[in-house]
């Protein structure tokens, strides 16, 4: 019944309208193949033998099949090492990062703060101008930050993007509840913390996502700023397993060993972006429920 | 419970910077703007001035009024959420210019509910009282006769978004009235209603209002709920007060064509009319009918010296009558509405309603049909030409 209702829906379309509704699907569908291709592609690859993946793709002769690259990459004890520490460091790069941007875009948002001008000048500046690597270098070696997890958190933790989009969403929570809050009793700080944060669940969530994902995945400043093994992050740790299994072209040695580690190493790559994305994708799921579009819904007449 | 009082009050929004380079650009001798219903000055653009008002402890004031006149604005300011600009405003005989909104025992209930959408109805409703540290177990006892005065108990658990349009002003009002506040201010809070909810609602809150009797202000530009509710209305235009009174006061007794044409509904009738003074008496004319003004009317007139001249007539829709003679006006549209038929006439250039009841009605109108309608010299309102002001005043 419900297909040929909504058979009936699309022939009731001017014809117009029904050729850009299939172009829309059709390109809507190219863009997910697009997307779950490569994915798919990359779980398969993973786990088929190397040699056979390089003569002949992938395969479902599951004879062909092998978990070497995982065990490879499992038994490297430092990868242990490197979850925890992507693990503390996102965590806590998060949660420092959302209240930075919340506590800023609050003053920001308000009309009646003195000084917004000159502070969003000064914020909007840091978008176009970066100081560049090796000043920043220098002021993280200069602060004795060099070697320690706040060179890894402090940086980047205060974004002038997410600011803006924090207090762009602000700017949509009506005065009225303000102003019923502060009839209330509420001081500002009571606002902020018991009214304004808990209905702006959906902006932190997007923020809090973007911000895990960012220091999951970072390793340059890891690289830049953290020599002692102990404290490098996963994404690290993976690189240099990566790196010891390339071939070194300096290196002699018999043509059939190089080509073994080359496709060893193509193996490991697979292996390794399903390891690190793993963690994400499980996460994923657990954000959605945050992203609630009628977080807002009963407060005012809509 | 208090007394409140307004002394000259006057709410100026200064320019903003754009408007501020303008202002600078104005010629020296040239004249203020007026813009819509706004007063642009060199100060900025005033929305309410010269507001003079004594409100006695318990009593239930309405400021009405059309968009734009400042009747919010002065309900935002005795509610701290504006400032003054100039004047005084004194509860219980406290100046409260300065006083923040939470130090001045007022609870307000907004047009749009304005209710916490991540609490339950007990949570909103408990906020206040738990933000002033009162224990635990009176909260809920005022809780929950809050809730059993507005009946909304059984949604005690609910969050805003689970409750229809007219609960949620419930909860609204409940949040006011637990804090039992020496003075209750409402800001349109019915206008988000339908009208059943709305008339529902009104009882309502006349209800609540012998109830937890308290100093209301409330704020609405429907004219029924000011006549239904207020003790006394204060009608505003243009950021000044056009009259006080009770709702009988500016019904019979409006003191301008203002008050005459926004009190009543449908509207007063408007003739061009002239007032003749003859020694002690006064009679009014219009289209070939004279009657003369009731006793104490014309002591009113006497008293202010008024003499002959052209006027505004007015008279009310229900004051008018149908008969043989009287002034003559073609039908336009016939509204039947029940226990009353509205007639639209065309007369003296004018569209003029009467309100027949249809049990006086002798027959039906047609388009076109000739009619003549009288009315009696105690209904007749006159209002000076020049000036729009009601000559008895």
């Amino acid at each position: 019944m419900t297909k040929r209702k909504k058979k009936s829906e699309f022939q009731k379309l001017p014809t117009g309208d029904k050729a850009l509704l299939i172009v829309g699907y059709i390109i809507l569908g190219l863009f997910v193949v697009a997307i779950i291709m490569p994915m798919v592609y990359i779980i398969l690859a993973s786990f088929i033998d190397p040699i056979t993946l390089q003569n002949s793709g992938l395969t479902f002769d599951f004879s062909k099949w092998t978990t070497t690259a995982y065990e490879r990459v499992l038994e490297n004890a430092q990868i242990w090492v490197g979850f925890k520490n992507a693990l503390i460091y996102s965590v806590l790069f998060t949660v420092l990062s959302v209240i930075v941007t919340l506590l800023a875009a609050y003053p920001m948002s308000r009309s009646d703060f003195k000084g917004r001008g000159f502070f969003n000048t000064i914020f909007v500046i840091t978008m176009f101008f970066g100081g560049g690597l090796i000043p920043t270098y220098l002021l993280i070696s200069n602060l004795h930050m060099l070697d320690t997890i706040w060179a890894i958190l402090l940086p980047g933790c205060f974004s002038v993007w997410n600011m803006i989009i924090a207090r762009t969403y602000y700017l949509g929570i009506p005065r009225d509840l303000q102003e019923a809050a502060e009839i209330d009793g509420a001081t500002e700080m009571t606002y902020f913390f018991q009214i304004l944060v808990p209905v702006c669940t959906p902006i932190i969530a997007t923020i809090s996502m973007w911000q895990f994902v960012g220091m999951w995945n970072s390793y340059f400043d890891a690289m830049i700023y953290l020599n002692d093994a102990a404290k490098q992050p996963l994404q690290l740790v993976l690189r240099s397993i990566l790196i010891q299994n390339q071939p070194d072209p300096g290196m002699v040695s018999d043509m059939q060993s190089t080509a073994q580690r080359a496709q060893m190493a193509e193996l490991l790559k697979y292996a390794t972006i399903i390891i690190s994305s793993l963690p994400l994708l499980i996460m994923y799921p657990f954000f959605q429920k945050y992203f609630d579009n009628g977080i807002m819904a009963g407060a005012v007449k809509g | 419970m208090a007394e409140v009082q307004l002394k000259n009050i006057k709410k100026v929004y200064p320019f903003i910077s754009g408007e501020d380079k303008k202002k600078s650009r104005k010629k020296a001798d040239e004249p203020e703007k007026k813009k819509a219903n706004l007063q642009i000055t060199d100060e900025g653009v005033v929305a309410v001035q010269a507001f003079n008002l004594d409100i006695k402890d318990k009593e239930f004031i309405v400021l009405v009024g059309p968009s734009g006149c400042g009747k919010s604005t002065t309900l935002r300011m005795v509610a701290g959420l504006e400032e003054i600009s100039d004047g005084e405003l004194i509860i219980d005989g406290k100046v409260m210019n300065d006083v923040a909104p939470k130090d001045r025992d007022i609870a307000m209930v907004f047009q749009n509910y304005a209710l916490y959408p991540h609490m339950t109805v007990y949570e909103n409703m408990a906020f206040s009282l738990k933000l002033r540290k009162v224990p635990k177990d009176e909260i809920d006892r005022k809780v929950r006769e809050a809730a059993e005065i507005l009946d909304i108990t059984q949604y005690l658990d609910r969050k805003p978004k689970a409750l229809s349009g007219g609960q949620r002003q419930r909860v609204a009002i409940g949040r006011a009235i637990v804090r039992a506040p020496k003075v209750m201010l409402m800001d349109e809070p019915l206008s988000n209603l339908d009208a059943k909810l709305r008339n529902e609602m009104r009882a309502e809150i006349i209800k609540l209002r012998h109830r937890i009797n308290t100093t209301f202000m409330y704020v609405t530009h429907d004219q029924t709920e000011a006549m239904t509710l207020g003790d006394r209305i204060v009608i505003m235009r243009d950021g000044y007060i056009q009259q006080i009174g009770t709702p009988q006061e500016v019904f019979n007794h409006p003191s301008n064509l203002f008050v005459a044409g926004f009190i009543g509904m449908p509207v007063m009738n408007f003739f061009d009319g002239k007032l003749t003074r003859e020694g002690d008496k006064f009679f009014v004319e219009v289209g070939g009918y004279k009657v003369e003004l009731a006793k104490e009317k014309e002591e009113r007139l006497l008293k202010n010296n008024v003499q002959s001249q052209p006027v505004t007539l007015g008279v009310r829709p229900e004051h008018t009558d149908v008969g043989e003679t009287g002034i003559a006006g073609k039908v336009d549209v016939a509204e039947m509405m029940g226990s009353s038929v509205h007639l639209h006439i065309s007369a003296e250039g004018r569209d003029v309603i009467i309100i027949v009841p249809t049990i006086d009605m002798k027959k039906n109108y047609a388009l076109g049909d000739p009619i003549h309608f009288t009315f009696g010299g105690n209904v007749a309102h006159v209002f000076s030409k020049e000036t729009d002001k009601n000559l008895e005043f």
